[in-house]
């Protein structure tokens, strides 16, 4: 490694550092979030840096863009509600007893202690499953390691994770409904004409990254995350309005991919083969079926997390909307 | 393998009938209830081929582990796995009349996908060997039970909700963390490398951090300051799940990894212990401060959870075994008593308006069946003969006073003391007659249909204890030597 690129990673580490520091330390509402944004920024850069761009492209699309907007939006949502001058500091009202506290600081300790052990004993390098997966590569389907592990491999680990997403949105809206308009900043005419322009972009970007991910980094999780965006930028621009009558068809979007994976683990077993063993010849046409179908499911329920709501006509109650 | 895939169907099963129920609301119980009685069929087969083979193994994909995942499924597991069945499906019957008529439909429409996302979850840690697999596993249930536990909608259940899912949220990233550090170590992740592994301090510390994470999930004393208001404020049949079912997922992985660990060493199962004796103790005393019945139960949860910590903890090295197997019964019964006394708290708190315990005296309603199940259920609890809970601790007891460990027979003494006490707060309650106010006493009012899953859940809780024998003798198949 030239000396440039470690003097590049030294500062990396320590502005990483830094920022999550000053995110923790800064009382302002705002600017803890755009610190919070810049954070996850480098932190991709940093993964970018250690030879994982799946990751990098995970942190960037999902970590920092999609979290961000969450925030902003919570942030907007406090301040619409008559806590304009919300700041983290007001929310602690009571103090905290000594004792408490420091039974919190001598428990986090340890576990801070737990970890310095658990790093500093670990060997330097461990040959973890790579070879393994280079072996298996032929068989998987397709060419990118990261997604013959992710749908392939530990297909059973990544449907898991699709459910998570799943169960998220139900969670969502089971505890918050309302049709008004979403109370999230909503942008001004000038934005239509910006969305209109870019939209069929992003849908561009979002889908190459998808069809990449079979062999280049990319795949369902950051594919759908871009054409989550366009979800974001129709709800703020006011170009999409969530309807009661467009539940229906939110659900089945929201379930279209575990369905689809599921129902493919289930249906390749039988003749010798176990739940999940894709046939080689069909792996790559199944794998590509499955993340297409997928990324639909995540784009549209990352969507509608940002909504944060079931959209049902509430019976002149029309609570949370300013 | 032999025949279908049991094992991956009574996971994916309860994941298309949440789906189900999710895209179809109307008619979410119907389907909700096919599903869990389904699911139990499911693992009532698997409870055949275990007892037929020992263990079952299946390769997802076909890979293996360590590249791939494998399900397992053995005594243990089935045991489990069969709880989760039997009182998810008696828990359901009674869930479809707690949300039956017009004001609960809401809560309806949303019961039946939560709770079946959760029993996928937790069918998937049950035969689950592969650690970050059991964190996603544990990442579902987790969402499913906030989901469960703010249904009510009340204030309070929000404010607890959002309490638990910090618990929860933090819990799951020190496992997830511990989980990354084994892989540095190790390379691999499934359960017979991280047997292997020659033990280290940084192995031990490790585990020691996924350790802290599965305690709070569990609500291991001090960790346990989310559960009581949750645990409480939620509806009646979404506490039976929580309390009953819930805990036992993170639970669990502690029992399953305490058997596979030989590593551990002496003083941290003292310090194990001397956590769960602190929540024997705090958890008795709590519940007898309890002023509501459904907070009383909660608590004696945080007693419960900690004295089966005892019995971890109990035996040290030597004998683990055996304490293994003292946990394992105290787990099972814990999880069919709790569920039915969540469940009859529930009912009686319909019947007579209110779960204030100082009032329960002086209601003339008196819903006898639901109190008789209370009863039942507390007989479990504290421990009489001939219930589970009886046995469970007999042989938690044996085990200490064989070993010379008399400090943790004496914790577990104090413990079905504190329970007896708090407990008889409630009974005392239900006979006591002379303080009715308004009204002539109607002593058979508030019978109905609804009292019955509740008390075939409390009388399974005391007459399993007549089958502990086949039922130790089941949870030990496949354990042991035979790991793959």
């Amino acid at each position: 490694m030239s000396d440039a690129l470690l003097l590049f990673d030294l500062l990396l580490a320590l502005a990483v550092v830094a920022i999550a520091a000053a995110a923790l330390l800064v009382r302002d509402a705002f600017a803890m979030i755009v610190l919070f944004v810049v954070f996850g920024l480098l932190s991709a850069l940093a993964w970018v840096r250690l030879a994982a761009p799946d990751v990098a492209l995970a942190e960037a699309a999902i970590g920092t863009g999609l979290t961000g907007a969450l925030l902003l939006k919570t942030l907007h949502h406090l301040r619409a509600r008559g806590m304009a001058g919300w700041q983290p500091g007001a929310v602690a009202q009571r103090p905290v007893p000594r004792a408490v506290a420091w039974l919190n600081a001598g428990l986090a300790l340890a576990v801070m202690a737990g970890l310095g052990v658990a790093i500093l004993g670990s060997p330097l390098r461990v040959t973890g499953l790579e070879i393994a997966v280079a072996e298996a590569m032929p068989l998987s389907g397709v060419e990118n390691p990261v997604t013959a592990v992710l749908l392939n491999f530990r297909a059973y680990d990544t449907l898991m994770e699709v459910v998570v997403l799943l169960s998220a949105v139900i969670v969502v809206w089971q505890i918050e409904r309302g049709a008004g308009p979403a109370p999230a900043p909503s942008l001004g005419p000038v934005w239509q004409g910006f969305a209109r322009l870019t939209l069929p972009a992003a849908a561009l970007v979002g889908v190459y990254v998808l069809w990449a991910g079979a062999e280049a980094p990319g795949g369902a999780f950051q594919g759908g995350a871009m054409l989550a965006a366009i979800g974001l930028m129709m709800l703020l621009t006011g170009l999409y309005r969530p309807h009661p009558d467009h539940r229906g068809l939110a659900r089945l979007l929201f379930v279209l991919g575990t369905v689809a994976f599921a129902a493919t683990a289930l249906l390749v077993a039988g003749g010798g083969r176990a739940s999940f063993e894709y046939p080689p010849s069909y792996a790559k046409t199944l794998i590509l079926l499955i993340e297409a179908l997928v990324t639909i499911s995540i784009a549209v329920t990352l969507t509608a997390l940002f909504h944060g709501r079931e959209p049902v006509a509430l019976k002149g109650d029309l609570r949370h909307d300013p | 393998m032999t025949g279908p895939d049991w094992l991956t169907l009574s996971i994916i099963l309860p994941l298309f009938g949440a789906v189900a129920a999710f895209i179809l609301p109307r008619a979410a119980a119907g389907l909700g209830l096919t599903t869990v009685a389904a699911t139990t069929l499911c693992v009532l087969m698997m409870a055949d081929q275990v007892a037929a083979l020992g263990a079952v193994t299946v390769p997802l994909g076909g890979w293996g582990a360590p590249l791939g995942i494998e399900l397992r499924a053995d005594g243990l597991s089935v045991a489990m796995l069969a709880l989760t069945g039997m009182v998810g499906l008696l828990v359901s019957v009674s869930a479809i009349d707690a949300f039956a008529g017009d004001r609960t439909a809401r809560q309806r429409q949303y019961f039946w996908p939560l709770w079946l996302l959760l029993l996928s979850g937790l069918n998937g840690v049950y035969l689950g060997t592969d650690l970050f697999n059991l964190y996603v596993m544990i990442e579902i249930i987790a969402l499913a039970a906030v989901g469960l536990t703010v249904l009510g909608g009340t204030r309070e259940a929000l404010r607890a909700g959002l309490d638990y899912v910090y618990a929860s949220i933090l819990g799951a990233l020190l496992f997830l963390l511990g989980v990354g550090l084994i892989y540095l170590q190790l390379g691999r992740l499934d359960f017979a490398g991280v047997i292997a592994a020659p033990p280290s301090a940084a192995m031990t510390a490790a585990l020691a951090v996924m350790f802290v994470g599965l305690a709070l999930k569990t609500a291991l004393f001090p960790l346990h300051v989310w559960l009581p208001a949750a645990h409480a404020n939620a509806a009646a049949p979404a506490s039976a799940l929580l309390s009953g079912l819930v805990v036992k997922g993170a639970l669990y992985i502690v029992l399953r990894l305490a058997g596979y660990m030989p590593a551990l060493t002496e003083d941290i199962l003292t310090l194990i212990g001397l956590m769960g004796a602190g929540a024997v103790i705090w958890g008795g005393i709590q519940a007898l401060r309890a002023e509501r019945l459904k907070l009383l139960v909660a608590w004696s949860t945080v007693a419960q959870i900690g004295l089966i910590f005892v019995a971890l903890a109990r035996a040290g090295e030597r004998g683990l075994s055996d304490s293994w197997k003292a946990a394992a019964l105290l787990i099972l019964a814990h999880g069919i008593a709790k569920a039915a006394m969540f469940l009859a708290a529930g009912r009686i708190k319909d019947e007579i308006g209110h779960d204030r315990i100082r009032d329960l005296d002086r209601s003339p309603i008196r819903p006898t069946l639901a109190q008789v199940t209370f009863a039942l259920a507390a007989i479990s609890l504290i421990g009489l003969p001939p219930s589970l809970g009886f046995i469970g601790k007999w042989q938690l007891m044996e085990g200490a006073m064989m070993a010379g460990y008399w400090h943790w027979v004496a914790i577990t003494m104090i413990g079905t003391l504190f329970s007896v006490a708090y407990f008889s707060r409630v009974l005392a309650g239900f006979l006591r007659f002379d303080r009715v106010r308004g009204g002539p006493l109607a002593e058979h009012h508030g019978w109905s249909g609804a009292d019955a899953a509740p008390l075939i859940l409390a009388s399974a809780a005391v007459l399993l204890g007549l089958a502990a024998g086949p039922i130790i003798a089941f949870i030990d198949l496949g354990a042991g030597g035979a790991m793959p």
